[in-house]
């Protein structure tokens, strides 16, 4: 027979076996073609980057993807490889030479890629066709998906020549493993007798004590201005971190846990039920071969799951503070009077119905202060030095913002917001309510705290009755707010101090409506004071959206590799060990027992990455947000939803690749003549 | 004496296969006997066996093991009567690697949620009755042939089962582990009174047994009592298989 029949017989009898890798390979080579088909389609990649940001990005992700596909396909292949040494052994000792062998595994990956690649030309073209429709529809681009070919030959042409470097990286991998395997370790490579593994006290003390340490120091950065964090520097402090994180997992891997679990096994009273006495040594003796992939799983989950957050984090996070830096659908700064009556008519002409739409003129009044100046709150001197603002010319004059309270109120119930303006305390005429830009570091508040108020010659002294993260005009056009009493206000107008009026423009008309946008903005010149919450949140949508799509079709793309590397593992492991459950069965174990037993024993090596992952990103995204954020928001809770999110996004992929992995491993045993009573 | 087996007109068809691989086979086993059963090979000693211990079902037949009968068991009642009542031994050992020799010669008793404390005594007392004292903490991979049948075999037995079950125990062995082996599996029928059926087609091993049955296509062809010493019974035995080889060859002259 020659290499070829063989071959084709050999994939005829195995069919299920192949079928496995078939589809995993179609499955990557699926996913690399649809982007590949993404990033040539010029008509969407034009339309949704305005500066070569995008293809940038999509140079660096296909770099990372084409990783992805040598290490997914060697990965796959070694294991198939592993599984067929007996096989391949026999050939051999039936005097096959070696590189017939290799012809033969030669000839079976180019029949599987062949096929795979056919799969994976169709149904990425099918993703290729969800993602422009979802893209578009997403963007809002002004794009017609028919005009875009289904099957894209350039991209098709590109994967194949990209999956024929693949199948000559696997035949050399092949044969030197082949090669470098003599005639007896063909034939019974499975079960080698290994070496007795050493339990250290040392590395096991170091592993926990370092990940214990990184996770403490990065919780230090809670104490705020005093933390270790910002006494020492951001990147010396987050190197530290890192490094103990990542020399701690894998010390904690490799070393602690199986130290901890022999302890368990030297303590009999705990050790001597059904499933322990199987599980933990069965876990210890798996760890001594599997820790390498643990560790590498357990710091990419950890990578990929920071990486999303923090992600998800800087992408909702300028989302959710539109609400404060740009309370009012539409607000400007009036410079001449006729911009009102022209605004308006502005309005009435982009708005279906006007009558919806709620104009209020505002005057903010500069006051200057006459306290020290460490008394005075930050916000009062905020963007007066700072040398962004000088460069842009946004330079503003130290002061407090004085609005009184009743246009205030009046703001925040056209903002909708009727809660918060119920919640605008009565004011007596020595009060004021302070707006805050962000919470001050430390946790103080100004509350309590006298201002005298530079009125014409008097001095006024008022009082901060509370502060307020509720602003109801933007930070473009007053910081350092203080909501005054309407006595006081009309004291204050009337002392003849600098005054800007503003224009805030609410109302269901005029929400989401860019063309009214753009024909103010014309009217305006491009005031840097014109603030269209609507515009701004498309704007950022915009140039954030196709970032997180790329990053986030990484990360998806890592979980599913992650996963299939923790199903491959785990249905080795068991079924190499399929005797073992056999001889478990026969002395008495149920296959319900049987079934749990090899639940838990896959729960473990999915559960180590996941939670490494987990703790990882939790205390990442802790730094990340308190360090290299702004703090508009304050400290709520709520703004960890995106982490949330992601983890809970991992942990449902996670959770489904168990539950298949162990269904496949259950199968593996049960099905088998030796413990199937049918 | 009231038997601790009983086998009446077991019948075994595998789906394809050309004939029956047990055909009506019907015989009993007392209490405290060790009975060898012996045949060539495809006569259908393991299939025997594995009817006998709950692994397979019987196409027809009855089989009454300390008066339960099996047919009745489902597969959980199946563990459970394994558990509690039946031990193995099998040709290729099957050890578990990752266990220590004390921990594979546990597992049995942990099934039983027996207390730690007591597990270890009887380890202990077991494994130097059996000469493998010194190989407790060691791992299956770091023992000889003999020892790991030795080890096999007492974790078979510490659960005191009604019956052990062993298919060609001796299979894999050298002569002198052999003998080693057949020693401990009758001393411990003496001593502690375990009843044991061993599968073998040896005649040296079968005569450790105290009654042997001969098998051929999927019936008992001959039965053997033993009443002198061992020796005497080695001899009646390698007699009666030759007569019966010869039986089986004479027939085929005439073809
Ligand atoms: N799982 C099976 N499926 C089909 N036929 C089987 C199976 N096991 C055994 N047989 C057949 O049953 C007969 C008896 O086999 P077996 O009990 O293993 O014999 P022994 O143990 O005496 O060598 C043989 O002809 C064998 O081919
Ligand atoms: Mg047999």
């Amino acid at each position: 027979m020659n290499t070829l029949t063989i071959s084709l017989k050999n994939i005829r009898k195995n069919l299920s076996f192949y079928a496995l890798y078939l589809f995993s390979a179609a499955f990557v080579i699926t996913v690399f073609f649809a982007f590949l088909s993404f990033s040539m389609d010029d008509i969407i990649v034009e339309k949704i980057s305005s500066d070569g940001r995008v293809e940038s990005m999509c140079r660096t992700v296909s770099i990372f993807l084409m990783a992805f596909v040598i290490f997914y396909m060697t990965y796959s292949n070694r294991f198939f490889l592993r599984r067929r040494t007996e096989e391949l052994g026999i050939y051999a000792l039936l005097g096959y030479r070696r590189t017939s062998i290799l012809a033969l595994l030669c000839c079976e990956n180019v029949f599987l890629c062949t096929g795979a690649l056919l799969l994976g030309l169709f149904f990425g073209s099918c993703l290729h066709r969800g993602i422009v429709l979802a893209v578009t529809a997403l963007l809002d681009l002004n794009v017609d998906p028919s005009g875009i070919p289904f099957f894209c030959p350039r991209a098709a042409a590109y994967t194949a020549g990209f999956l024929l470097v693949v199948i000559l990286l696997l035949s050399a991998s092949n044969a030197s493993v082949l090669l470098r395997t003599s005639l007896i370790g063909l034939v019974r490579c499975r079960k080698k007798a290994e070496k007795k593994m050493k339990f250290h006290r040392l590395p096991a003390v170091a592993g926990l004590a370092m990940t214990g340490a990184g996770y403490l120091l990065a919780l230090d950065i809670l104490r705020g201005e005093d933390s270790i964090w910002i006494t020492s520097g951001f990147y010396l402090t987050g190197m530290i971190t890192l490094s103990l994180v990542v020399c701690g997992t894998v010390l904690f891997i490799s070393a602690f846990l199986p130290f901890l679990l022999n302890r368990e096994r030297k303590d009999e009273d705990r050790f001597y039920t059904p499933s322990r006495i199987i599980l933990i040594p069965g876990f210890i003796y798996r760890i001594r071969s599997g820790a390498r992939t643990l560790i590498m799983l357990s710091l990419l989950s950890a990578a990929a799951l920071t990486v999303s957050s923090v992600m998800a984090l800087s992408l909702y996070y300028p989302v959710a503070a539109l609400s404060r830096i740009t309370p009012s659908e539409i607000e400007f700064r009036v410079t001449e009077e006729d911009e009102i009556s022209e605004a308006r008519s502005l309005v009435m002409q982009y708005t279906s119905d006007p009558g919806e739409t709620s104009f209020l003129e505002t005057d903010i009044y500069t006051v200057s202060s006459g306290s020290p100046g460490e008394y005075l709150p930050a916000e009062y001197s905020l963007g007066t030095t700072d040398a962004a603002s000088k460069s842009s010319g946004n330079l503003r004059d130290p002061g407090f913002k004085c609005i009184s309270v009743s246009s205030h109120r009046a703001l925040l119930k056209a903002q909708g917001r009727e809660k918060a303006a119920e919640q605008v305390p009565a004011l007596k005429d020595n009060e004021c309510i302070l707006i805050k830009y962000e919470p001050n570091r430390d946790g103080s508040s100004e509350a309590g705290r006298t201002y005298s108020l530079q009125v014409g010659s008097e001095e006024i002294a008022v009082t901060v009755k509370e502060t307020s993260m509720e602003n109801s005009v933007s930070f473009a056009n007053s910081v350092g707010t203080l909501i005054v009493s309407d006595d006081l206000f009309r004291e204050i107008d009337n002392s003849a101090l600098p005054c800007r009026r503003i224009l805030s423009v609410n109302g269901n008309g005029v929400r989401d409506n860019e063309q009214l946008y753009s024909a103010l903005n014309h009217f305006l010149e491009g005031s840097p004071y014109l603030q269209g919450h609507s515009h701004r949140q498309r704007e950022l949508l915009s140039v954030n959206s196709s970032t997180f799509l790329l990053i986030g079709f990484l990360v998806v793309l890592f979980f599913i590799a992650s996963g299939s590397i923790l199903y491959f593992n785990n249905l080795t492991a068991v079924s190499d060990n399929k005797n073992d459950y056999r001889i478990l069965w026969k002395m008495g174990y149920s296959r319900k027992r049987i079934r749990r037993i090899i639940r838990r024993q896959v729960l473990v090596f999915f559960a180590i990455p996941f939670l490494f992952g987990l703790l990882d990103c939790i205390f990442a995204s802790l730094v990340y947000k308190n360090a290299l954020m702004q703090n508009l928001l304050g400290n709520s809770l709520l703004l960890y939803l995106p982490v949330l999110l992601a983890v809970l996004m991992t942990g449902v992929i996670y959770l489904i690749y168990w539950l298949i992995t162990v269904h496949a491993c259950c199968r593996a045993v049960f099905t088998d003549s030796g413990t199937g009573r049918t | 004496m009231k038997p601790v087996l009983e086998a009446r007109q077991l019948s075994k068809r595998y789906p394809g296969g050309p004939g029956p691989a047990l055909d009506s086979v019907t015989f009993s086993v007392d209490r405290g006997e060790f009975v060898g059963i012996m045949g060539a090979s495809g006569s259908g000693k393991t299939t025997l066996l594995n009817v006998l211990s709950t692994i397979d079902r019987p196409t027809s037949g009855k089989i009454l093991i300390s008066g339960t009968d099996l047919g009745t068991l489902n597969d959980s009642d199946g563990a459970g009567f394994r558990k509690d009542r039946l031990g193995f031994i099998f040709q290729e050992y099957f050890l578990l690697d990752s266990l220590t020799i004390r921990e594979n010669i546990s597992v049995p008793l942990a099934l039983k949620k027996i207390p730690a404390r007591k597990i270890s005594a009887a380890v202990q007392r077991l494994a130097e009755r059996f000469g493998i004292a010194g190989q407790l903490d060691k791992y299956p991979a770091e023992l000889s042939g003999g020892q790991r049948q030795r080890a096999s075999a007492a974790r078979a037995i510490i659960k005191r089962p009604d019956i052990l079950f062993a298919d060609e125990p001796t299979g894999a062995l050298d002569s002198a582990s052999s003998t080693g082996l057949l020693n401990v599996l009758s001393e411990a029928n003496r001593e502690l009174q375990t009843t044991i059926l061993m599968v073998t087609h040896d005649a040296y091993a079968a005569s450790f047994a105290d009654r042997i049955l001969i098998f051929r296509d999927g019936h008992i062809v001959s039965e053997l009592f033993r009443t002198g010493d061992r020796q005497d019974f080695y001899r009646d035995i390698a007699s009666e298989t030759a007569r019966l080889d010869g039986l089986r060859t004479q027939p085929r002259q005439h073809v």
